[in-house]
């Protein structure tokens, strides 16, 4: 069996049927089982995703300590790595712990989008082809081929209201997500960041059927819910107060601990130098003060003892 | 140990997301048509044969914008030689990005009609044209002005009309010579099948999962009700004995009696039906997406010898030659059953996919693939006698 096909058993084919079921029971409405599908798919994923979003809010936490220990060392690039990495593991913060999250969720997000595609059954090759992908059960092929239509919508074409709420509900997920950067290279990068995705997604969302393009905005109002819950507005209100959970003050508070710690974590710079960080900093500081996550317990342990030894510390100076 | 320390930088996840909305844009045009492809198998008259070639793939990896333009291409039918070829032009371009297409192709899916000195085509553009089979020069076109929903299924020339359904739910009946509208018949869902017409009667069956009986002179419905089924229709009906034999997508083979519409007997396979089914010798063939061709008697449904598993979906119509059926695979293979026995050769082995009707004219097989190539076989050997590039 080859790669394809393990794909289409495992992943496409109960993708596929699950659509077309819920379709029957979801009165007839294609609509409301994407909606549904992704609704279920969200809800399957969310202990990854909020894993995702406090490992990303706690790199995000961290990166006025970054940008002081690059000022620090500037041209001595190990050092500076290793400082880095010193800091990380201070923090409980792992680079990876965004990252992976993402990797892992990446191959239910094409199982999806290409299985609503190959459900829209658009041109008569799609549903030719859609046969070979479904269960034996009556439901299923009596239901078939699924109506296109839902609300205003054809659900095969694009349709530019939702393609404009798709890019919109990007822009306010991407918004919440983004914290004031003091480095204007990371400023850049995440006003492009704001920008480019919902731009391209938009476009793409003309471009694609619109069945697509609902699957897109509810994912994004699915994200959204889940960034309130976990940090509050974030970047789109920024004089709201946060809403925390006590995953969040652990990870706020395990990084001011690591921060003010005296003897512990990674090499910290002399308050003089916290000031030329400007404002982003010191609204990240006051951020700390209410908000954290939460750490391995193993971590938890190691904060409180002092470091033996200290020689990797302060070697440069 | 070197570690990169701007793994971690917001440029990083930048990078990250941009590769992820790659990925998700790639991954959903593998393998995932997006934009008609069409190509018809041939329809031959006066030694000539007509089709409608397959548009180039828009998707896959490099989501390639799609043709658009289609054709109607004449060849020799002896040798291959071409004797005309007209382009029909797209509609208007509504824009897109990525994988979608710029204009409506005109992918001609259902077999051209050859009546009198014109050939007729339906287009997924939803346009009919009339063209002059000598010259290749356009005669008319319906609508006028404008298109319908796009005809997926093939157009049929018949009591001096042209009858074919259209995705808008209708059946339209126009006058051969000029493309006026005679009538129009309303079904509840799409129609992507070809009618058959039989007598004064047009048999043809809906996305709605009901089949129905139509004057084809007045319109009106024949039956007191269209059969009902679970499932929706897109084979193509066989009339024969005054029973009409037509599958269904909720993988059951219906016979109705062809005056009431009643059901005689009906038979379960294990996929969908698409193609339509031949007739010989009061013997049923109906193939299937299943890989399997049904062996049926055609009076009691019962099968007559154990399904001819073929090992690949079956869409294209099969065609009788010399007590033999003919049928193609997906995976491009061409079997001969001998109705006599009813146990299946292989006459050629293409290896292109086949989605296109076959046919033949005075011992040759033509067959049309997904690859734009034309081949013509020989019917009783299986022996390739010509083939050509036809895009």
């Amino acid at each position: 069996m080859d790669i394809g096909a393990i794909w289409d058993l495992i992943a496409m084919q109960p993708m596929i049927n699950t659509l077309i079921v819920l379709n029957h029971y979801l009165f007839n409405s294609f609509g409301l089982a994407i909606i549904a599908v992704t609704i279920i798919v969200n809800a399957a994923m969310l202990p990854l995703t909020l894993k995702q979003i406090r490992a990303s809010k706690a790199m995000q936490d961290l990166q006025p300590k970054i940008a002081e220990l690059q000022k620090k060392y500037p041209k001595d690039k190990q050092k500076l790595a290793q400082e880095q990495m010193k800091l990380f593991k201070e923090s409980g913060v792992s680079p990876a712990g965004c990252l992976l999250p993402l990797l892992i969720q990446m191959p239910i997000w094409i199982a999806l989008f290409q299985s609503i595609m190959r459900v829209l059954a658009v041109i008569p090759e799609n549903l030719a082809g859609l046969s070979q992908y479904l269960y034996s059960w009556p439901v299923v092929y009596s239901t078939l081929p699924l109506p296109n239509n839902f609300l205003w919508l054809n659900l095969a074409v694009g349709d530019l209201f939702l393609a404009i709420l798709v890019g919109g509900t990007m822009w306010v997920q991407q918004k919440m997500v983004m914290t004031p950067a003091a480095d204007p290279r990371q400023r850049t990068q995440s006003t492009l960041m704001l920008w480019m995705m919902p731009i391209m997604f938009t476009f793409l969302s003309l471009s694609f059927p619109s069945g697509l393009a609902l699957f897109w905005v509810t994912s994004s109002v699915i994200r959204i819910g889940i960034q309130y819950f976990v940090g509050g507005w974030g970047g789109l209100v920024k004089t709201a107060p946060k809403k925390q959970t006590g995953r969040d003050t652990k990870y706020k508070r395990r990084i001011a601990d690591v921060e003010e710690a005296p003897a512990g974590g990674a090499d910290i710079v002399a308050p003089s130098s916290t000031e030329e960080e400007g404002s982003g900093y010191e609204e990240s500081r006051g951020e700390r003060q209410d908000s954290g996550g939460g750490y391995p317990k193993s971590l938890r342990a190691t904060r409180r003892q002092p470091r033996k030894g200290g020689s990797h510390r302060r070697k440069g100076r | 140990m070197v570690i990169r320390s701007k793994a971690v930088s917001r440029g990083k996840i930048f990078l990250l997301a941009i590769l992820l909305v790659v990925v998700l844009t790639v991954s959903g045009c593998i393998g995932i048509r997006t934009s008609p492809g069409g190509g018809s198998g041939g329809t031959i008259a006066d030694g000539t044969l007509f089709l409608s070639p397959v548009l180039e793939q828009a998707g896959g990896f490099t989501c390639a914008a799609p043709s658009t333009e289609g054709k109607v291409v004449a060849v020799n039918a002896s040798d291959g030689n071409r004797r005309w070829e007209v382009t029909l032009e797209a509609s208007a371009p509504t824009g897109g990005f990525g994988c979608a297409t710029a204009a409506t192709p005109v992918a001609v899916y259902g077999n051209p009609a050859v009546a009198g000195e014109l050939v007729y085509v339906g287009g997924y553009n939803g346009k009919v044209y009339a063209i002059n089979s000598d010259s290749g020069a356009l005669r008319w076109v319906f609508p006028r002005e404008g298109a319908l929903q796009p005809i997926v299924g093939g157009v049929v020339a018949a009591l001096d009309r042209l009858y074919f359904g259209c995705s808008d739910g209708k059946v339209y009946a126009l006058d051969a010579e000029t493309g006026d509208k005679q009538w129009e018949f309303a079904t509840e869902d799409k129609i992507w099948a070809t009618p058959a017409i039989d007598g004064e009667t047009l048999y043809i069956g809906s996305f709605d999962k009901k089949f129905y009986a139509i004057d084809a002179i007045t319109g009106q419905q024949k039956w007191e009700k269209p059969f009902e089924t679970d499932g929706a229709f897109a084979s193509t009906p066989l009339v024969y004995n005054n029973t009409v034999y037509i599958g269904s997508f909720d993988r059951y083979f219906y016979a109705l009696d062809a005056a009431t519409g009643s059901k005689q007997w009906e038979f379960e396979a294990e996929k969908w039906f698409w193609t339509r089914a031949v007739a010989f010798n009061n013997t049923i063939y109906a193939g299937c997406f299943d890989g399997k061709v049904y062996v049926l008697n055609a009076e009691t449904g019962d099968e007559v010898v154990d399904a001819i598993d073929l090992g690949s979906a079956i869409y294209s119509w099969p065609v009788l030659v010399d007590g033999k059926v003919i049928i193609a695979t997906e995976e491009g293979k061409v079997y001969a059953i001998d109705t006599e026995n009813n146990r299946e050769t292989l006459l050629e082995d293409i290896g292109e996919a086949i989605y296109t009707p076959l046919c033949v004219s005075e011992g040759i097989l033509y067959v049309y693939t997904q690859l734009q190539n034309l081949y013509a076989l020989n019917a009783d050997s299986g022996a390739r006698l010509w083939n050509l590039t036809i895009e």
